[in-house]
């Protein structure tokens, strides 16, 4: 079989040049090699400058530098309860948070901080109720604007939906909820576990109070338990390249860096969300009252990646159906995993443009 | 797949795949979760009683199990929750003069 890539003809001085390429590349393959088994040169990660403009217990609100903020009102992004909020800024160059700023948005980040002893009895009612009213204060009073942007990412999403829903006047003008799962009976292999006749939340809670970050790594883990070996072999491959290697290696800190869940309101996900699955009924009880996801009057903007295999777009399309007022929907369908739609080449391709499109298109112009 | 991608790659690839998927419908299927559930399960059973033999033990010398260290701990969180939580109660009343925010 002729191999595509070779020329039927080379002549000497491509042959040349490629046998140039290949030592070079074998050169810098050895030394990003070693740099890589010896653990030096780790990528620096959520390097975008900030500030943190609040805090309470681990939660802080960070305000991003950098940009000349032209629009209004400011973006506050939740980041989810299970992982690390740098997968938004990555490094730079490949930043979510990075790519807003400098298109002229005013980003706040609300960070959980990792959970310990400390947060095993953090329910939904504290996040929704507590922290995040008082991250949202601090946010309009630091921009100076009544109302805010609220964005959540995965279970962020819930909270942020809950927070914008569960108040009559909440101050949330747009309501972005990424990749947020509402029907958990779509999201198979995730949840499993946790079905009625399986594991009780207590069966993982550890004597911390959380359930710990390692056995919620398993559960991503355990999604593609090979895929890994194609992984590295593309590593190999790409070691030459030093701009892969970080960014391979800044992936594969943060898919390991997972936070233990707190123990609290994951005994709330599994018996409300999961086993009762009841923000398929448009409502959930909430600090001694009944939260209805339809109540919230300012725009929402469904965005799902339609490769995600932690939260599969069934498992998020409700949301069309059930957050908000109907006139004021809108749906986002992008391309990549449960990360990759939030991160990398596609993510800056697709993602971030029609995100930034949106997010400017519902904001006040400049003045 | 991506065109210039050398031969060896490709054929990992392939090859992960090939022993990918049936290993992810394997992990994705009822008999797994029970299989883990019911792993879990037992862990926690022996992992319990063994605790208990060696709590038993310990305390029959008059030495605390790493158990009561737990409970310990988990008393200790209580009472700093706790005080954090007044801590901000106090800040907030500090705050805004008014007391209602609390």
């Amino acid at each position: 079989m002729i191999n595509p890539r070779i020329p039927s003809t080379l002549n000497p001085g491509e042959l040349l040049t490629r046998v140039n390429r290949d030592v070079e590349r074998s050169v810098l393959r050895a030394r990003n090699g070693i740099r890589y088994v010896r653990g030096s040169h780790r990528p620096a990660l959520g390097m975008t400058p900030k500030e943190v403009v609040w805090k309470r217990d681990k939660a802080e609100l960070w305000r991003y530098k950098g940009g000349d903020r032209r629009y209004g009102p400011p973006l506050v992004i939740v980041h989810s309860l299970v992982s690390r909020s740098y997968i938004l800024d990555l490094r730079p160059g490949n930043s979510t948070v990075e790519y807003l700023t400098r298109a002229g948005l005013d980003v706040f980040m609300l960070d959980w901080g990792v959970p310990d002893d400390l947060d095993a009895d953090n329910d939904f009612e504290r996040y929704v109720d507590w922290y995040l009213p008082r991250a949202l204060e601090a946010a309009r009073s630091a921009s100076g604007h009544e109302e805010v942007t609220l964005a959540g990412y995965c279970l962020g999403g819930v909270i942020a939906a809950l927070y914008a829903a569960g108040y009559e006047d909440p101050g949330v003008r747009n309501l972005i909820l990424m990749a947020t799962p509402v029907d958990y009976s779509e999201m198979g292999a995730m949840v499993a576990l946790l079905r009625e006749d399986r594991l009780d939340p207590d069966e993982l809670i550890d004597e911390t109070g959380n359930v710990p970050a390692d056995a919620l790594y398993s559960g991503f883990y355990m999604l593609a338990p090979t895929v890994e070996v194609a992984q590295k072999a593309t590593f190999l491959e790409n070691l030459w390249n030093d701009e892969f290697v970080e960014g391979f290696q800044a992936m594969a800190t943060w898919s390991r860096d997972h936070v233990p869940f707190p123990g609290a309101a994951f005994r709330q996900l599994v018996d409300l969300l999961v086993r009762r699955n009841i923000l398929m009924t448009g409502s959930m009880p909430l600090g001694g009252r009944q939260v209805d996801l339809g109540t919230f009057r300012g725009n929402v903007l469904n965005a799902m990646a339609e490769r995600d295999n932690v939260v599969p777009p069934p498992a998020v399309e409700p949301i069309m159906q059930l957050v908000g007022d109907p006139a004021r929907r809108e749906e986002l369908r992008l391309p990549g995993g449960h990360v990759t739609f939030g991160t990398g080449k596609s993510a800056f391709k697709h993602t971030m443009p029609k995100l930034t499109g949106w997010i400017i298109d519902h904001s006040d112009s400049p003045s | 797949m991506p065109d210039n991608q050398p031969l060896w790659l490709r054929a990992v690839i392939r090859l992960e795949r090939a022993i990918g998927e049936p290993i992810e419908s394997a992990v994705r299927s009822d008999t797994y979760f029970d299989l883990v559930s019911t792993t879990t399960r037992v862990r926690r059973k022996v992992m319990g009683t063994a605790e208990g033999v060696s709590r038993r033990c310990l305390h029959l010398l008059n030495l605390p199990a790493g158990s009561d260290m737990r409970g310990m701990r988990q008393q200790l969180a209580r009472m700093e929750r706790r005080l954090n939580q007044l801590s901000h109660e106090v800040g907030e009343l500090d705050e805004d003069g008014s007391g209602a925010d609390v």
